[in-house]
C-alpha cells in the first residue's frame, strides 16, 4: 500500500487539469471565431453599404446581447441541474421565467393600451419591456420564496415551480387572447414570447452582461455546496451544508440570470438544459469548472443560434427559439437514452 | 471507554401523525461500539438520524457537551459523521472527490484541497481504498462503495460516527471487514454507533446495544443482556439458538 504523504507528494493539484484547460482555450477560441465570423454574417454586406460601420456596430452589440444571454441561461441551468440533482431540470422549472415573460407582456400592453405608446418622460422605451421582464422574475421569485416551503424539500419547491409557470402561462395566453385585434401588439407580444436579439441595443447589452457577470462570481462560489449535493441532501446535510440556505441563493441567482435573458428577447427554451449538460461531458461534474464552462458555453451556443437566424434564406429571420429548440430537441432525447443506459 | 460523547434523552420523532420513535436513550462514549437493533420498521433508521440531527424531533441530544441543535452544519459535521445505507451519489465523480466532500465541514469558505489531500489519504488508507482513488465512483462495486462512503465519513475526522446498517448486501467477507475496522476505529478512540440487523453481528462487536421494537425501547446496556433468548423471544417471536449459527472468521488470506 503506498504512503499517504508519498502520494500527497506525488500529486499536484493545479486549479485547472490538463484536459480543463484545453477545454477552456478551446470554448475561448470558438467563442473569437464565431464572434468575429457573427460580424460579417447577415443579409447585407459590409462594405457596399455607407451605414457599414454602425452595421457592424449593431451586429457586435446583438451578438454580445446573444452570448450574454445564453451564458446567463446555460449557468442558471447549471444550478438548477444541481440544485434538484437531475440533468433533465431546466431553469424554468422555478417559475421565474414564465414571471419575466409574464411582467415583460404586461409592460407592453400597459405601453400600448394604456399609455398609447408614449414612454413617460426619463424612461427608455426600449428598456420598457425588460424593466418589465425583470420585475416579472423578481415577483416570481418572491411568490416561490414565499409559498414554497424551502426547509421541507427540493420536491416542494419544484412543484410550486411547476404551478407558478402553470398560472404564468395561462395569464401570457389570456394577455394574448385579449390584444388578438391589436395587429401591432399582439405581434410584439408574440415576437417576445418566441425570442430575437434583434435590435438590442447598448441598453440591453448593459443589462444582459450586467447581470450575467454580476451573477457569475456569486454562484460560482456555490460550487462545493453543488458538488456535495450530488450525494443528496440528506447526505450533504450530514456532510455539513446547510441545504435550505443553498436552496434560497441557488433559486434567486437562477432568477436573475434568467431575468437578465429573457429581459432582452432571450426566452429561448433548451440553452439551460442541453448547455450544462453537454459541459458536464467535457469538463466533468465537478462544479468549479462546470459553471464557468457553461457560462462560455452558453454564450456560444446562443450566439452561434442567432447568427443562424440571421442568415437562413427566408423573407423574415427565423425566431431564436425554434432555433434552440431543433438543436436541442435530438440533444434532449440522447440525454434521455444515455440516462436509460446508464440506468 | 471515556466520558459520553453521545448523550440523547427521550428522543421522540414523528411523521406525520405516527409515532416513529418515543423515549430513546442512549449514553455512547468513545471507544466503544454500540448497536441499534431490532426487527423491520422498529425504527433504528429513524434513531440514527435523529442522532445525526437529521431528522427533527425532540428530547435532548448532546455531542461532546454541547447540544446538537445548537451547533451549525459545519459543526455538527465536525462531531458527527453520517453513514448512510446507500448514498444518493450516481455520479462519475473520482473516489478521492467523494472522500473529499468529508473535508466540506473544515473549510471556512475557500477550499483548500492541498490542506486536505493528508486526512483524505489518511481515511483512504484505513479504508484500504487507495488503490481506488482515480476510480468514478459509478464504476465501483456495492461493497467499494460501502468502504469509500466510511473514508468519506473517516475524513470528516468527527469522534462519533454514525452507520446506518453497514454489512446490508455485503457479502460475508466484506461485512467481516467492516466490523472488524468499526472495532479497530473505536479502539482507536472513535465512539461506533450502527444499526445493524443481525444479531450474531450485535453479539459479536457491540459492546452496547439498544433492542428496539415499534419505535419503542424494549432492552438497552451491554450487548450480552440485550441479546436473550427471553428479548429475542418477545421481540422477533423466534427461538434463539445459541452456538446453532454458522460462525465465521477471516481467514489468514482474505482478499
Amino acid at each position: 500500500m503506498t504512503e499517504p504523504s508519498a502520494l500527497a507528494e506525488q500529486r499536484a493539484l493545479p486549479f485547472f487539469q490538463g484536459r480543463r484547460a484545453l477545454g477552456f482555450g478551446t470554448l475561448l477560441v470558438a467563442i473569437v471565431l464565431v464572434a468575429g465570423g457573427s460580424l460579417y454574417a447577415g443579409k447585407a454586406e459590409l462594405d457596399q453599404t455607407a451605414l457599414g460601420e454602425q452595421l457592424f456596430g449593431l451586429r457586435a452589440q446583438r451578438g454580445a446581447v446573444a452570448f450574454f444571454a445564453g451564458a446567463a441561461l446555460a449557468l442558471a441551468g447549471t444550478l438548477t441541474q444541481g440544485l434538484f440533482r437531475n440533468p433533465l431540470a431546466s431553469p424554468s422549472i422555478l417559475g421565474t421565467t414564465s414571471g419575466a415573460q409574464l411582467g415583460g407582456e404586461l409592460m407592453l400592453v400597459l405601453l400600448y393600451e394604456l399609455l398609447d405608446n408614449r414612454v413617460p418622460a426619463g424612461i427608455s422605451h426600449e428598456m420598457l419591456t425588460p424593466l418589465g421582464c425583470v420585475a416579472g422574475a423578481v415577483l416570481a421569485l418572491l411568490v416561490v420564496l414565499a409559498l414554497a416551503p424551502l426547509r421541507a424539500s427540493a420536491v416542494s419547491l419544484l412543484l410550486t415551480g411547476f404551478l407558478l409557470t402553470a398560472l404564468f402561462a395561462s395569464l401570457s395566453a389570456l394577455l394574448k387572447s385579449l390584444t388578438a385585434e391589436t395587429w401591432q401588439l399582439a405581434r410584439a407580444l408574440t415576437t417576445l414570447s418566441l425570442g430575437s436579439v434583434s435590435g438590442a441595443g447598448r441598453a440591453q447589452l448593459a443589462l444582459s452582461s450586467m447581470l450575467a457577470l454580476g451573477s457569475l462570481l456569486p454562484a460560482w462560489l456555490y460550487f462545493r455546496e453543488l458538488d456535495v449535493l450530488m450525494s443528496g441532501e440528506e447526505e450533504a446535510s450530514a456532510l455539513g451544508v446547510d441545504v435550505a440556505r443553498i436552496r434560497v441563493w441557488c433559486v434567486i441567482w437562477t432568477a436573475v440570470l434568467v431575468a437578465g435573458a429573457v429581459a432582452v428577447g432571450a426566452s429561448v427554451p433548451f440553452v439551460g438544459l442541453i448547455v450544462p449538460h453537454a459541459m458536464r461531458k467535457l469538463f466533468g461534474e465537478s462544479h468549479s469548472a462546470l459553471m464557468p464552462a457553461a457560462f462560455l458555453g452558453g454564450g456560444l451556443f446562443l450566439l452561434l443560434c442567432d447568427v443562424f437566424c440571421r442568415v437562413m434564406p427566408l423573407r423574415q429571420e427565423v425566431p431564436l427559439s425554434v432555433i434552440t429548440a431543433l438543436v436541442g430537441v435530438p440533444v434532449f432525447l440522447r440525454i434521455l437514452t444515455d440516462m436509460e443506459r446508464s440506468a | 471507554m471515556t466520558s459520553p460523547a453521545l448523550i440523547a434523552r427521550d428522543l421522540r420523532v414523528q411523521r406525520g401523525s405516527r409515532k416513529v420513535l418515543e423515549g430513546f436513550e442512549l449514553t455512547a462514549a468513545l471507544g466503544g461500539v454500540y448497536a441499534l437493533t431490532g426487527p423491520n420498521g422498529a425504527g433504528k433508521s429513524s434513531a440514527l438520524k435523529a442522532l445525526a440531527g437529521l431528522l427533527p424531533c425532540s428530547g435532548q441530544l448532546h455531542v461532546a457537551g454541547r447540544e446538537l441543535s445548537r451547533l451549525t452544519p459545519r459543526e455538527r459535521a465536525r462531531e458527527i459523521a453520517y453513514v448512510p445505507q446507500q448514498s444518493l451519489l450516481s455520479s462519475g465523480i473520482s473516489v478521492r472527490d467523494v472522500v473529499l466532500q468529508g473535508r466540506y465541514a473544515h473549510d471556512a469558505v475557500w477550499p483548500h484541497k492541498h490542506k486536505h489531500t493528508g486526512p483524505v489519504d489518511l481515511a483512504m488508507q484505513q479504508t484500504d481504498v487507495l488503490a481506488l482513488a482515480d476510480r468514478p465512483w459509478n464504476q465501483l462495486s456495492g461493497g467499494e462503495q460501502r468502504r469509500v462512503l466510511l473514508a468519506r465519513a473517516l475524513a470528516t475526522e468527527a469522534q462519533i460516527i454514525l452507520l446506518d446498517e453497514p454489512t446490508s448486501s455485503l457479502d460475508v467477507a466484506h461485512a467481516l471487514q467492516l466490523l472488524l475496522q468499526l472495532r479497530v476505529l473505536a479502539a482507536q478512540g472513535r465512539c461506533i454507533v450502527a444499526v445493524l440487523h443481525d444479531l450474531d453481528q450485535v453479539q459479536r462487536y457491540a459492546d452496547r446495544s439498544v433492542l428496539l421494537q415499534r419505535g419503542r425501547t424494549v432492552a438497552a446496556g451491554a450487548t450480552r443482556d440485550v441479546i436473550t433468548s427471553e428479548n429475542i423471544r418477545r421481540v422477533y417471536g423466534v427461538e434463539l439458538m445459541p452456538n446453532a449459527a454458522l460462525g465465521y472468521r477471516l481467514s489468514d488470506g482474505a482478499p
